[in-house]
């Protein structure tokens, strides 16, 4: 069974005016437990909204969307916060670490909203910068971190909490080449390693290449002849 | 602002008499003198704001390692504190801001609430006043101190009478006076209350600043003893400290001057001590009612007439009344009495009297109460609002992260509000800290370096403040961040991402 699944998807902005704007139209999605995907598409196609809607960051004109084993089209906005505390893990093109807080505190805070222990806690927290490669930079606050590392306490962050997918908005979109590499090696091994489901969001063929399956979107809608069957990425 | 100041206008002699714009320039540049020393005060506890805040802060890390949930919340309530820091200069400004709007706030209520006091009508024992009923400045026969006396003796039951009657009684006669007719100047013109020394020791004076409490014990020591030496012989005068600097005069002068008021007759007199400066009496004198009295007798023999105003020297009368009730029977009696209706004359209490005074101001104080201070309170909401709302803005990805990680709104609205609070509790705690013991302080200094100010020496804020600043604080802070803080919690993540790719 896919562990994100999207029926009859529809997004509609301004459905009160004249003349609407109808970014998703009757989308249909599904994506495999341990599945790297990514999602192309010219500007205006629907593809970050698609990402939020999975997400839980915004609710769907009509459709249903399942993830695991919970439909998070029918939820309340306090519901959907609770639910991505827990289960959705996200990657920001611009990292969007609190610039007041240090790498370990970026990577603590959705942790603070869990019913979790102290020990818990910072144990989750050590792993998740363990394997971003940066127990080294956990008293660093951003301002005095690369770019590429403050993407990868960005990626740290997204997986503390174990989400049961993480989606990521052009990940690689504000690094230069070799940190972009990093990160895409780094989301690839979420993937082999940990049996991540990722969804990714970019503009960049290089960084879609990396998935195992890119999904061209049009005009709110799944190109299905351009849908693409991907060999498994190293990392 | 007492009656007398009231009973004293239109004496030339000296006695205040302020115009509306006087008091009204007078006001203003009190108000800009405030405004400047509360900038001043606030600029000069920032650090001790910022350490407060500081302090909060480590305090608040020592729990992070607290069993949870206690840890859990100090870490989400460090991010308060750490937003605060971020924009040192924002929050300084807006603590400036609120410290000197809130100091303004209190000065404001003190002054009302003081005169609210002043005012109210009081249970339990009362200073009350007979004055001339249709005329200001009073002016009544000498007789009726006399017969005042006996009624209270011999109409008012054992229980109504203050116990010693003769301490409880006082009267006063108003003496403009000038050392030289020809050139009216402050030099030359001073005013001074006639009335019997014992008045002075028997604290009847208490509420114009002659009491043991309102001058210290060893001035209070120096007064007996120049009551004393007034009591030896009617020429002997004690005159303001700061009056005779004005008149260049010291005390052991004899002094010749003429009254204002009480046409051709003069006077030869002793300076035999000084009020202390700054005190109520600081710019003004008495002398002995008798030799007022002495020198109108003088005029008869000599003029073959009595004095124009020989039936109407006695400007005031003073009884301390052991209750409520016994005023209000005593004031029924002399109400009706038919020998105090020429001239009319009407019994009141201080309080009332001083409502009297205060009525033509009735509208000020009304503005204050109900004008100014409200739009202090909005300004206050609007200062913090504004901060919170650019902070808000700043930062709007940041709350939308925070929604994305699972913050509820709630949780964001509460640290936005949180933020607002925490500036307004404590711009209005210090501010009206520093009001409440800055007088004290200063009271402290000057009579450790020997000077006084009569302002700070009268000065007893409410210690009311000192509840009501924090909570004004937490009120507007509420209050000011209402809207913003709604905002942040609605924070669309979809569109703030949207808008930052």
């Amino acid at each position: 069974m896919a562990i994100v699944e999207v029926r009859d998807l529809c997004k509609t902005f301004n459905p009160e005016l004249p003349e609407p704007i109808r970014v998703l139209v009757d989308l249909n999605l599904d994506v495999e437990e341990g599945e790297f995907v990514a999602l192309m598409g010219p500007s205006g196609s629907g593809k970050t909204t698609l990402l939020n809607l999975v997400a839980g960051l915004d609710s769907p004109t009509s459709g249903r969307i399942r993830i695991g084993d919970q439909v998070i089209s029918d939820m309340s906005e306090s519901q959907l916060a609770r639910w991505r505390t827990r289960n959705v893990g996200f990657v920001f093109q611009f990292y969007n670490l609190l610039p007041v807080l240090t790498a370990y505190e970026n990577v603590e805070l959705p942790l603070l909203l869990l019913p979790m222990s102290k020990d818990e806690r910072r144990k989750q927290v050590n792993n998740a910068m363990e394997i971003v490669g940066l127990a080294d930079r956990m008293d660093h606050r951003p301002g005095m971190l690369s770019g590429g590392q403050c993407q990868r306490v960005g990626i740290a962050r997204a997986i503390v909490t174990d989400p049961t997918i993480v989606v990521c908005d052009e990940p690689t979109g504000a690094l230069d080449s070799k940190s972009a590499d990093n990160a895409l090696n780094l989301l690839n091994l979420l993937r082999s390693e940990l049996g991540k489901t990722i969804i990714m969001v970019t503009h960049d063929p290089t960084a879609a290449n990396r998935a195992q399956r890119i999904i061209h979107l049009e005009k709110g809608r799944v190109m299905d002849a351009d849908e693409i069957q991907l060999q498994p990425a190293v990392a | 602002m007492t009656p007398d100041a009231s009973q004293m206008a239109g004496f030339s002699g000296g006695g205040p008499d302020f115009s509306l714009m006087q008091m009204a320039l007078y006001g203003f540049l009190f108000m800009i003198g405030v405004l400047m020393l509360l900038t001043m005060l606030a600029t000069l506890s920032l650090p001790v704001f910022f350490g407060a805040l500081a302090a909060m802060n480590l305090g608040l890390k020592g729990t992070n390692n607290l069993p949870d949930p206690l840890g859990k919340w100090s870490k989400l309530a460090g991010l308060v504190f750490r937003s605060l820091r971020r924009n040192l200069l924002r929050t300084a400004l807006t603590y400036i801001a609120l410290f000197v709007l809130t100091g303004m706030l209190s000065f404001i209520y003190m002054i009302v609430s003081f005169l609210g006091n002043f005012t109210a009508e009081k249970e339990g024992q009362q200073l009350v006043i007979l004055t001339e009923k249709f005329s200001i400045p009073s002016q009544m026969p000498p007789g009726y101190a006399r017969q005042l006396k006996d009624i209270i003796r011999d109409k008012l039951p054992k229980q109504y009478q203050p116990a010693d009657i003769d301490n409880s009684f006082m009267t006063w006669s108003f003496v403009g006076a000038t050392t030289d007719p020809t050139k009216f100047s402050p030099e030359n013109n001073f005013f001074l209350f006639a009335l019997d020394p014992d008045a002075i020791s028997s604290g009847m004076m208490a509420e114009q600043g002659l009491s043991k409490e309102d001058l210290g014990e060893d001035d209070w020591d120096k007064l007996l003893g120049l009551v004393e030496l007034v009591r030896q012989d009617k020429r002997h005068i004690i005159i303001g400290e700061d009056k005779l600097k004005i008149m260049n005069k010291q005390v052991g002068d004899e002094i010749k001057f003429t009254s204002t008021n009480y046409r051709e007759l003069e006077f030869e007199c002793k300076i035999v001590g000084a009020f202390p400066s700054g005190s109520r009496l600081g710019g003004g004198a008495a002398m002995r009612y008798d030799y007022l009295q002495s020198k109108l007798d003088a005029y008869l023999v000599q003029k073959g007439q009595p004095h124009p105003n020989a039936d109407r020297c006695l400007n005031l009368v003073w009884v301390r009344m052991p209750s409520k009730e016994a005023f209000e029977r005593l004031a029924a009696i002399v109400n009706q009495a038919e020998s105090f209706s020429a001239p009319a004359a009407k019994m009141e209490t201080f309080s009332a009297a001083v409502g009297s005074f205060l009525e033509p101001y009735k509208d000020i104080f009304w503005g204050m109460k109900y004008i100014i201070m409200p739009a202090i309170v909005c300004i206050m909401c609007l200062v913090i609002g504004i901060t919170i709302t650019i902070g808000v803005r700043e930062r709007r990805a940041e709350m939308a992260v925070l929604k994305v990680l699972g913050f509820q709104p709630r949780q964001v609205q509460a640290m936005v509000v949180s933020e607002s609070v925490l500036i307004g509790v404590y711009g209005g705690m210090l501010a009206t800290w520093c009001v409440y013991f800055l007088p004290m302080f200063i009271t402290k200094f000057t009579k450790t370096v020997g000077v006084k100010f009569a302002f700070f020496d009268n000065f007893k804020p409410s210690e009311w403040i000192l509840l009501y600043g924090p909570l004004l604080g937490i009120a507007v802070g509420l209050i000011g961040s209402f809207m913003p803080s709604r905002s942040a919690s609605k924070v669309k993540v979809s569109e703030v991402f949207a808008q930052v790719a």
